[in-house]
C-alpha cells in the first residue's frame, strides 16, 4: 500500500507532473488525485477538453498543452484535489480551493501551508473567485515552494 | 469501568461474557436471557458488538451466526397509538 | 444570548425564524421554528437526556434521527418521546424521565378504528432509494406513497454539505442538500404522495404496514412494496462508551448541517471511512476542532483527497491507532488512545491522553432492514454490503414476492447508487402491476449498466463481490 494511503500526504512522486517546458509557458492545472474513484465532474468543467477519463473510475487525464490555466476545474472537484500554478508570474503563484471562513480578500497577506498544514511563508492573495460556496484563492508564492503550498490559513 | 453493549437494557460487556458462560451461546437465547436487544431501539446497536463477542469468545464467523427475530413494533410506540384515541 | 449554534457557516445557511420557548424542568428554553426539542436542548449546553436503566449512568443523544432511543423524555405528558425527531413548539413542557418511566395512566379505553386505506405502492423511507423509486412508478400512473419518519424528505443527503462524488450525469458535483430539494421537488410534480413525520412500524401478512403518524395509528394495504429505510450506524466497544459526548458521526452531522448546532468545541474522530473524514472536514468548516481521527487498520479507509483535506488543515491522522477509554464522570472530557501492532493488540507505552467534548464514531453503518425480516424474506450476512442483506433478484425483488428493496438498506454504498436502485425499483414495480413493455425492459437493462459503472475501479471491487454473493441468477416468478 502506498505511504499516502498511511499519511494522507501525497509525495511528489505520487503526482502526474506538466513538463518544464510546459510550466514555463503560463499557468498549467496540478491535479493531485490518484485513486480510482467514481467521480468525473472535472471532465465537464474543462472548457477546453484538456480533461478526459474513459471510464468513471479512471483518474484524470490531463492534456498540459491544451490546458489554459483558467482554473474552473479547481472550483468543480468534489475532493479539493486541483489547482493552478503559474511560476512564470513574478511572484509565481498559485491557486487552491478554499470552503471555510472567513473568506480572505485581495490584498489580504495569509500563511501559505504545506499538504501537512504546516506553515511555509507569508502569501499575498492575488485573486478571490467563488463558484457555488467553493473559493478559488490565487495566492503568490516564493518559485521553491510552488509544489509545496497546498493550503492557505487567514491570519486571525 | 463498563464497556457498554446494549444502551437501552444497560448491559455490559461482563453481563455477555456471564451469560455466555452460563451457556447461552447464541444471540437470540441471550437474548430472551438477558432482554438484549429488546429495548426501545430494537437491538440496532447491540447485535453486532455482541456478534463479535462471541466471535472472539467462542470463535464463530458471523457468516455462523443470525440476527435475532424481528417482530413489530420496530419503534417504541405508545399504547395511545396502538389502542387508538377517543378523542375526536 | 451565546449558545452552541452556528450563525455562521461558508457552506449552509441557517434561517432560524421567530423564536419560540418551551418549558424544560421548570426552566425556559429558546428554541427556532424547525428545530427539534433535543436540538434546542442540545444548543442550550444540555447534554445528560436521559440515565441508564440498571446503573443509572448518565446518556447523551447518539444518532440523532430517531433510531436508537437515547433521547426520550416526557413531553406534555406523555412519557417516551423521541425529542430528536419531535419538532419543538411553543409553550411545551418537557421533562426527564427518571432510570424507569411509569407507565402511561391515560390509555383510551376504547378504540375508535384506525384509518385504513388500499394504496398502489408502499415505499418506506424518502432518501434518494425511497425518492428516486416513488418518482419513477408515479410517473407510469401508480398511486405511490412514500413513508418517512423525518420532517423533510432526503434521508442521509440533507446532511450533506459537501460536493458529490460520482458522475455528473449523475449529479456528482451537486450538494448532497440541493440534491435532496431536487428529488423532493421531483416527486411533487410526480405526483408523489409523501408522508412525513411517518413512522412504519411493522410489516403484517397481505402487503399490509402500520405507520405512526401525529399520534395516531394508520394502515396501509399495497400491490407492491420497497424498503429503503437506510442504514444504522455501527457502535464501538471501549470503557466508558456511553458517557454523554460520545456520538454517532450521523447524529454530530445532523445536529450541525441540519440544525446549524455545534457538537462541542474539541472532537476526537474515531473511524477514517469516507463518513469520518467527511465529517471531520464539516467540522472544520463549522469552526470545530478535529484534535485527530484514529484508526486501527494500517492505512485509513476513505479517498486520499477527503484524507488530504483534512492533512492540509493540519489535522492528523493516526493509523494502527484505537480509542481505549474515554474521560469524565458527566460528560466526555478526554480520551485516552494507543497503538496497535500487526496482531491488533495494543502497544504498551503508546497510551496517549487527548483533551477533547466529542468523541464521534464513524466505524461504519450496517443496513437497516428489521421489516424485511419481519416480512420472512430471505437475509444473508454479506460482510462487503455491511452486515444482513436481503437475498434479492437483479431487479432488487426481495425472495418474498412484490416486495422490494434498494439502497443502504440493500447494502452500504453510496447516494449515486442508492438513487440508481431507486429508479430500478420503480420500473420493476411498474412492470409487475402494469405489465412489461419492451420500454421498461430497456430502462432497467439501463440503470442496471449505470449500477454496474459505478462499481468499477478497486473501490467498487468490494460491493461488485458483496452484490454477487446476495443476488439470484434468475428472477423468481
Ligand atoms: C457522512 C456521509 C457522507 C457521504 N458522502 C457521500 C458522497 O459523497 N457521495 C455519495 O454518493 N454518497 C455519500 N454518502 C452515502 C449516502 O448518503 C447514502 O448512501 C444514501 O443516502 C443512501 O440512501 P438511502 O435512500 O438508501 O437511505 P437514507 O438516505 O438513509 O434514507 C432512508 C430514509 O428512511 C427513513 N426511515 C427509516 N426507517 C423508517 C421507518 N421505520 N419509518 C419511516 N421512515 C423510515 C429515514 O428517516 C430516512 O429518511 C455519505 C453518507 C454519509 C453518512
Ligand atoms: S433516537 Fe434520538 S438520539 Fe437516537
Amino acid at each position: 500500500m502506498a505511504d499516502y494511503k498511511e499519511t494522507g500526504v501525497l509525495s511528489l512522486d505520487d503526482i502526474v507532473k506538466p513538463s518544464l517546458e510546459r510550466m514555463n509557458k503560463g499557468p498549467v492545472v496540478v491535479i493531485e488525485c490518484v485513486e480510482n474513484i467514481p467521480c468525473d465532474p472535472c471532465v465537464a468543467a474543462c472548457p477546453k477538453e484538456a480533461i478526459s477519463m474513459e471510464d468513471i473510475t479512471d483518474v484524470p487525464q490531463v492534456d498540459f498543452h491544451g490546458c489554459v490555466g483558467c482554473g474552473l476545474c479547481v472550483t468543480e472537484c468534489p475532493g479539493l484535489a486541483i489547482f493552478i500554478l503559474d511560476t512564470t508570474s513574478e511572484p509565481c503563484t498559485v491557486t487552491i480551493p478554499y470552503e471555510y471562513l472567513p473568506v480572505p480578500e485581495k490584498g489580504d497577506t495569509v500563511y501559505a501551508l504545506d499538504r501537512d498544514g504546516k506553515r511555509v511563508q507569508q502569501s499575498q492573495v492575488l485573486r478571490v473567485r467563488c463558484s457555488g460556496k467553493t473559493h478559488g484563492i490565487t495566492i503568490s508564492v516564493e518559485k521553491e515552494n510552488a509544489w509545496n503550498v497546498r493550503g492557505l490559513e487567514v491570519k486571525k | 469501568m463498563s464497556v457498554v453493549i446494549c444502551r437501552c437494557e444497560d448491559l455490559t460487556e461482563e453481563d455477555i461474557l456471564e451469560a455466555i458462560e452460563k451457556g447461552f451461546k447464541e444471540i437470540e437465547s441471550i437474548k430472551r436471557h438477558l432482554r438484549l436487544g429488546m429495548g426501545q431501539c430494537q437491538g440496532k446497536t447491540c447485535v453486532l458488538l455482541t456478534h463479535r463477542i462471541l466471535a472472539r469468545e467462542l470463535g464463530l464467523t458471523p457468516e455462523d451466526m443470525d440476527e435475532p427475530t424481528a417482530r413489530p413494533p420496530s419503534r417504541q410506540v405508545s399504547f395511545n397509538v396502538l389502542a387508538g384515541d377517543d378523542d375526536e | 444570548m451565546e449558545d452552541n449554534r452556528i450563525r455562521k457557516h461558508p457552506v449552509l445557511e441557517f434561517e432560524r425564524g421567530e423564536e419560540i420557548y418551551f418549558e424544560f424542568e421548570g426552566e425556559r428554553v429558546k428554541a427556532y421554528p424547525g428545530e427539534t426539542i433535543a436540538a434546542a436542548l442540545y444548543a442550550n449546553g444540555l447534554v445528560k437526556f436521559t440515565e441508564s436503566k440498571r446503573h443509572h449512568r448518565p446518556r447523551g443523544f447518539f444518532c440523532a434521527i430517531g433510531k436508537c432511543s437515547s433521547c426520550i423524555m416526557r413531553v406534555d405528558g406523555v412519557p417516551h418521546v423521541r425529542t430528536c425527531t419531535t419538532p419543538a413548539e411553543d409553550g411545551m413542557k418537557v421533562e426527564r424521565h427518571g432510570a424507569l418511566p411509569e407507565f402511561p395512566k391515560d390509555v383510551p379505553p376504547n378504540s375508535p378504528r384506525p384509518l385504513e386505506r388500499d394504496i398502489d405502492v408502499a415505499i418506506v423511507g424518502g432518501g434518494p432509494a425511497g425518492l428516486s423509486g416513488a418518482i419513477v412508478a408515479a410517473n407510469h400512473g401508480l398511486d405511490v406513497h412514500v413513508f418517512d419518519e423525518g420532517n423533510h424528505q432526503g434521508g442521509q443527503l440533507v446532511k450533506q454539505t459537501h460536493q458529490f462524488f460520482g458522475s455528473h450525469r449523475e449529479e456528482a458535483g451537486t450538494r448532497g442538500i440541493d440534491l435532496a430539494v431536487e428529488l423532493k421537488e421531483e416527486a411533487h410534480k410526480a405526483g408523489v404522495h409523501i408522508h412525513g413525520g411517518s413512522t412504519v412500524l411493522g410489516y403484517y401478512p397481505d402487503m399490509t404496514l402500520t405507520v405512526e403518524h401525529e399520534n395516531k395509528l394508520e394502515i396501509y394495504r399495497a400491490k407492491a412494496m420497497a424498503y429503503c429505510t437506510g442504514a444504522v450506524e455501527n457502535y464501538l466497544a471501549f470503557e466508558n462508551n456511553d458517557l454523554p459526548g460520545i456520538y454517532g458521526a450521523g447524529g454530530v452531522q445532523t445536529l450541525m448541517n441540519e440544525y446549524g448546532i455545534i457538537p462541542g468545541k474539541r472532537v476526537l474522530m474515531i473511524g477514517s471511512g469516507n463518513v469520518g473524514l467527511i465529517v471531520s472536514y464539516q467540522l472544520l468548516q463549522a469552526g470545530v476542532d478535529v484534535v485527530e481521527v484514529i484508526e486501527a487498520m494500517p492505512h485509513f479507509g476513505g479517498y486520499q483527497v477527503h484524507a488530504s483535506k483534512l492533512r492540509r488543515a493540519g489535522v492528523p491522522i493516526r493509523t494502527r491507532h484505537t480509542i481505549k477509554r474515554a474521560l469524565g464522570t458527566e460528560q466526555v472530557t478526554g480520551a485516552v488512545v494507543h497503538e496497535l501492532d500487526e496482531h491488533w493488540q495494543p502497544i504498551p507505552g503508546t497510551e496517549r491522553e487527548l483533551e477533547c467534548d466529542v468523541i464521534c464514531i464513524a466505524v461504519g453503518l450496517h443496513p437497516d432492514n428489521q421489516f424485511l425480516r419481519q416480512a420472512g424474506a430471505e437475509m444473508k450476512y454479506v460482510r462487503e454490503l455491511g452486515g444482513y442483506v436481503p437475498v434479492r433478484t437483479p431487479d432488487m425483488e426481495t425472495t418474498v414476492e412484490g416486495i422490494y428493496v434498494a439502497g443502504d438498506a440493500a447494502g452500504i454504498e453510496e447516494a449515486t447508487v442508492a438513487a440508481l436502485e431507486g429508479k430500478l425499483v420503480g420500473y420493476a414495480v411498474a412492470e409487475r402491476l402494469l405489465g412489461g413493455s419492451e420500454e421498461i425492459t430497456m430502462k432497467k437493462e439501463g440503470v442496471q449498466k449505470s449500477i454496474e459503472g459505478m462499481r468499477q475501479g478497486p473501490y467498487g471491487e468490494y460491493p461488485r463481490r458483496g452484490v454477487k454473493m446476495c443476488t439470484l441468477e434468475e428472477e423468481v416468478c
